[in-house]
């Protein structure tokens, strides 16, 4: 392949990446153009592109949260403490 | 399958979130809720010694938070002497149409969808304990909070590529995961 044309035509591991990118829409309008052209060939990497789309959707309707850090970090320094008193 | 062992100091980092958004949809506070985790936590130490290991240590610690949760409730309704249920109907300030004013409200309509939206996150949390620890733990910075990758780059000290790497083995591998227990 010259070098223009892998310029355009990307790998499926490189379409994934770009994919993943466009998950978080951190994916800029030329990767995004080179993705949707390498998915105009790749069945395989079309297939993924859904899966992909649906785990974002899936993600978001399950609208998990974590806990903030310092509740975290206070919950731990809680159980080492006790912990430590249960040993002894 | 070998016995399950406790390991508390890694509680916090394992279950926390778990337990939070179990916890979250139940009592719908936050403080409550980290409260209610904070207990069970305690109280897990507590009983440690009783555990016996035939169920693994999520399964334990949700059994003992359902506890927690329902002492909350019993708490509250004796407190404001909420146990009586008040059938009458009629008092002064509401009057009117008995039909119209029991309708349920709009959003009931939804209630079944949050419930199984709030199992969904469950299900993608637990799905999450299969992968490397790290990697969860990034995959949760990217994905829930929305970090910025230059962030979460600096914090756990990789570059971008790498964290591209693990976000997508982590997302592959989640697929596959909720590909088997959720559909």
């Amino acid at each position: 392949m010259s070098i223009k044309s892998k310029f355009f035509f990307i790998d499926c591991s490189e379409a994934a990446a770009c994919c993943n990118k466009a998950q978080y829409e951190e994916a800029n309008n030329f990767e995004k153009a080179r993705l949707m052209l390498h998915l105009l060939f790749c069945k395989t990497c079309r297939k993924f592109s859904t899966k992909n789309s649906k785990l974002t959707g899936l993600l978001k309707k399950s609208k998990i949260e974590t806990c903030p850090e310092d509740t975290k970090h206070q919950w731990r320094e809680q159980i080492k403490k006790e912990f430590a008193e249960e040993r002894t | 399958m070998s016995a399950h062992t406790l390991d508390p100091n890694k509680w916090v980092d394992r279950y926390s979130d778990y337990l939070f958004n179990y916890t979250i949809v139940r009592v719908n506070n936050r403080e409550v809720a980290n409260d209610l985790i904070s207990e069970t936590f305690l109280a897990a130490l507590k009983s440690a010694k009783y555990f016996k290991g035939e169920a693994s240590e999520r399964t334990w610690l949700i059994s003992i938070l359902k506890r927690k949760i329902i002492d909350h409730y019993r708490r509250i309704n004796s407190r404001k002497g909420k146990a009586e249920v008040k059938i009458s109907y009629t008092d002064d300030y509401n009057e009117g149409e008995w039909l119209e004013e029991q309708v349920a409200d709009q959003f009931d309509k939804t209630a079944e969808d949050e419930m199984e939206n709030n199992e969904l996150g469950l299900a993608i949390l637990e799905c999450l304990d299969s992968i490397n620890e790290k990697h969860a733990e990034i995959f949760k910075r990217k994905t829930i909070d929305g970090a910025d990758t230059e962030a979460i780059c600096n914090e756990f000290n990789i570059t971008p590529s790498n964290l591209w790497v693990i976000i997508h083995r982590a997302r592959t591998a989640l697929a596959a995961c909720l590909e088997k227990n959720w559909f």
